[in-house]
């Protein structure tokens, strides 16, 4: 899984393979050093959930260099589908996910078709409010979604493959599930991006009218790119469903939109893993600052005022810039 | 090659191009003049399918392009530069022609793995490169090159997609004197040498007269005169709008 | 029966004049900077919240006069901000004005509480129009004038002064209109203080509606959105249009299927997106 910027590819294969490393090791180990710095397992099943969405969404931001500030939307509704499945129809895990995947990621590929010849702020306008529908029906429609109290009454099924059960009920191996299918998430988003495709988008995101002018559909790399981004976010969404076993109309609101692209941003836009360091730093100082004071809103409001003002490129970005300088 | 016939375009009341015809034979070099606001860049725009015109039709080799949209005009053939030089600033010389080879060869709009003949499309930059004199300066950034040196690079990509039709918006723009030069021997020998067909929009009269087979000139949106170079230097409605527009 | 539908209908409308103002405000700001303000809602309760510690000084009439202003004068701060982020990626705006909202709503909740809070409305106000049209009591109508009287304004001033001259042309064309030597830092400044004007304007006329409380913005805001994007995004008028329309769907549509009502403008917005991408009243090409 490469880093996009061209700059990185001139690095040294070694350099490329000793983060990357860092990265899976620090995953792997969670569990165990976690709570020694005063954090708990569901805190990094939070971080790689939240992690996951942001790199879906990064698909589109950092890569296409198209902006949506309304991925809760698919998120949420992934969560809603995978809860809604477990509680309703079959107590299945993997169905669940499978529910919910498709779930958000149907409704991003239908709306994208709507808004793909839009671009810039307008584009985002209509991403949010696209996204505040299911907020209000998830919320209004108690009997069925469980209103404003969220969506209970389910819980993560173990799974069966023939003869073995996994069972991922116990928290700590829920964090290690978790981690399977965002890895094998990673690898699959790695290779789209790896791939022409994905230098395709880059090239629409340097330049939208050149790309144009040599031949590339933009709209129809725009919709897919979008699509695509929508399915990834909405399989994070179920994993944050079976995290929590609980859905909650906040998980379809703006604010978390919103959360994604700061998240993105922080750790680092036109980077691979950006998002995901991004999405370790935001839950950390969420939940330390929440624990704090009641005023943590003011808090994340500023940091995400300070990243805009201070740290546009987020902190891979700057990593980068010191590196190849 | 390239038929338009009148073709206009209005932007609500504001008509930029009015009934302009235009026949360019394949192999031939046609420059556009006119003073400026004369509506080439716009007329440049329905050719290229940027715009879509208000009435008229386009037919290129043989089809009828109006209603088809900029990137399958370029599927089609049709190559363009712009004024104001579209890259990719943050990406090599080579990348930037590279990526251009690569949607000739069909490469860049798959999801999953490299077709095998993705060696091809390396051959393609190499011969452009060195068709326009850039080899030295394959992997530099773009964003960091002289002007002269971004628009051969965007003539490069241009070129890199095999097209039958060139289109060049004011390709000498902002330059130098040695710089247009350059440029000029370039477009010279894409044009004698390699027998492309251009059509360029042009300001720099020494360019037009040296380059040209036809010229035709446009002034405010209208087709004013079209000819030989020297049928239009001769011309003295040309003359009067170039005067009239010094004035 | 033509009780219930006139119930509905200046209902909607009354609404919907909400939504104008609130919308219009947005609209200039998006319009010329190309900034999404999302604590917009946050200025609509921060003129609000003036008008609760002007009104025992000056009045309710004087804190009508003077909170816009106040609320436009913080917003010419704010935009001091914004002056860094206007020349990049839209991305950073957006962050940057959301980041803003969380702020202000916490600022706001920690000053004055979490709770409603009430403003002394002149007695005058509050009775109703006639017996026969008692749904229609002297607030709403006076409420209704009052954002009549804006709208025109607005207009007017973008019609007939200089500024507001600038302002359209810049909303076309802002390199232009720098290059004929026009002020644009100044301009854009200007423009978003009318804009915030704008929010605190309706902030002052809500407290009469929906309470004073640190979220009464937030209500209003996605509503607002949606107006601009069924009436088309760069058109002002679209914005007018727009909200009033949205107002009545909203309005008829609590008569007749309550449980739809907040859901009805989104579907609406859809609707557009659908059939008239550019919205009822955009232009063409403002694609971005």
């Amino acid at each position: 899984m490469t880093a996009t910027v061209i700059t990185a590819e001139r690095q040294p294969a070694q350099r490329r393979w000793l983060p990357r490393a860092g990265i899976w090791l620090a995953l792997l180990t969670a569990p165990l050093w976690l709570p020694l710095l005063g954090g708990y397992t569901a805190l990094a099943g939070k971080v790689l959930v939240f992690g996951l969405a942001a790199m879906g969404l990064n698909l589109l931001l950092g890569f296409t260099g198209v902006l949506s500030f309304g991925h809760a939307a698919y998120f949420g509704l992934g969560a809603y589908g995978a809860g809604l499945m477990l509680k309703y129809v079959v107590p299945s895990t993997p169905l669940a996910m499978l529910a919910g995947t498709l779930l958000g990621g149907l409704a991003g590929t239908l709306f994208g078709v709507l808004i793909v010849r839009r671009r810039g702020v307008y584009f985002a306008m209509c991403t949010i409010a696209f996204g505040q529908i299911f907020y209000y029906i998830a919320y209004s429609w108690n009997e069925f979604t469980g209103g404003f109290d969220g969506l209970r009454g389910f819980h993560r099924e173990p799974i069966g493959f023939g003869a073995l059960t996994l069972d991922i009920t116990d928290g700590t191996r829920f964090y290690y599930f978790s981690l399977v299918v965002f890895a094998a998430a990673a690898a699959l988003m790695g290779l789209l991006i790896d791939s022409p495709f994905g230098r395709t988008l880059r090239a629409i995101r340097e330049n939208e009218r050149r790309a144009r002018f040599l031949g590339i559909p933009v709209e129809r790399h725009i919709w897919l790119s979008f699509s695509i981004s929508c399915f990834f976010t909405a399989l994070a969404g179920t994993l944050y469903a079976l995290l929590n076993n609980f859905a909650d109309p906040l998980a379809l609101h703006y604010s978390l939109s919103g959360y994604f692209v700061i998240m993105a941003v922080m750790g680092g836009m036109r980077s691979f893993w950006g998002p995901l360091l991004g999405a370790a730093m935001f839950v950390v100082v969420q939940d330390y600052i929440s624990s704090m004071t009641v005023n943590w809103m003011s808090f994340v409001g500023l940091m995400f005022m300070l990243v805009v003002l201070f740290f546009p490129r987020g902190l891979l970005g700057m990593l980068r810039r010191r590196g190849s300088a | 090659m390239l038929r338009v016939q009148n073709a206009s375009k209005n932007f609500g009341s504001l008509v930029a191009v009015q009934n302009v015809s235009l026949l360019v034979q394949t192999g031939e070099l046609r420059a556009i003049i006119g003073p400026n606001g004369a509506g080439k860049t716009t007329f440049f725009n329905l050719i290229s399918g940027y715009l879509a015109p208000s009435s008229g039709t386009i037919v290129f080799d043989g089809q009828d392009v109006t209603r088809i949209p900029a990137h399958r005009r370029v599927g089609l053939g049709m190559a363009r530069t712009f004024q104001i030089t579209e890259i990719f600033p943050e990406l090599t010389v080579h990348e930037n022609v590279l990526s251009a080879a690569e949607v000739a060869a069909g490469q860049r709009l798959r999801m999953w793995t490299e077709r095998p003949d993705a060696g091809r499309a390396e051959e393609v930059v190499a011969e452009m490169l060195a068709l326009v004199g850039l080899v030295s300066k394959a992997n530099r950034l773009v964003g960091e090159l002289s002007h002269g040196d971004q628009r051969a690079t965007e003539i490069a990509m241009a070129l890199a997609l095999r097209p039958k039709l060139l289109l060049l918006d004011e390709p000498t723009a902002g330059m130098g004197d040695q710089e247009t030069y350059e440029i000029t021997g370039l477009i010279r020998r894409l044009h004698r040498d390699s027998k492309f067909t251009i059509v360029l929009i042009e300001h720099d009269m020494r360019v037009v007269f040296h380059l040209a087979d036809r010229i035709t000139v446009l002034d405010q949106g209208r087709l004013l005169a079209e000819g030989t170079p020297d049928e239009i230097a001769a011309s003295a409605a040309v003359q009067a709008a170039y005067l009239g527009e010094a004035a | 029966m033509i009780q219930l539908i006139l119930f509905n209908v200046t209902n909607g409308l009354m609404i919907g004049a909400f939504y104008v103002l609130m919308a219009l405000g947005l609209s200039l700001i998006l319009n010329l900077s190309n900034v999404i303000n999302f604590a917009h809602g946050n200025f609509l309760a921060l003129g609000a919240y003036m008008a609760f510690m002007l009104t025992p000084v000056v009045g309710f009439w004087g804190a009508l006069l003077i909170s816009p202003v106040l609320t436009a004068l913080v917003g010419v701060l704010v935009e001091l901000l914004m002056r860094f982020v206007y020349r990049r990626d839209p991305v950073y705006s957006l962050l940057l004005t959301f980041g803003l909202a969380f702020v202000m709503q916490d600022a706001a909740r920690w000053w004055w509480g979490p709770n409603p809070l009430q403003i002394d409305m002149p007695e005058v106000l509050k009775a109703p129009l006639s017996p026969d049209f008692f749904f229609i009591t002297w607030y709403r109508v006076f409420m209704v004038t009052i954002v009549v009287a804006t709208v025109i304004g607005v207009f007017a001033f973008l019609r007939y002064t200089r500024l507001g001259l600038r302002i359209r042309a810049g909303t076309l064309d802002l390199d232009t209109v720098s290059a004929l030597g026009v002020n644009v830092r100044l301009l854009r400044t200007l423009n978003f203080a009318v804009g915030c004007l704008l929010a605190g304007l309706s902030g002052v006329l809500a407290t009469g509606q929906i309470g004073l409380n640190p979220n009464m913005g937030d209500d209003l805001l996605m509503p607002s959105f949606i107006a601009i994007i069924v009436g088309g995004v760069g058109s002002l008028t679209g914005t007018l249009f727009g909200g009033l329309l949205i107002g009545v769907a909203a309005a008829v549509t609590a008569a007749i299927y309550p449980a739809a009502s907040e859901v009805v403008i989104f579907i609406l917005m859809l609707l557009v997106l659908l059939i008239r991408p550019r919205g009822l009243m955009g232009e063409e090409g403002m694609l971005s």
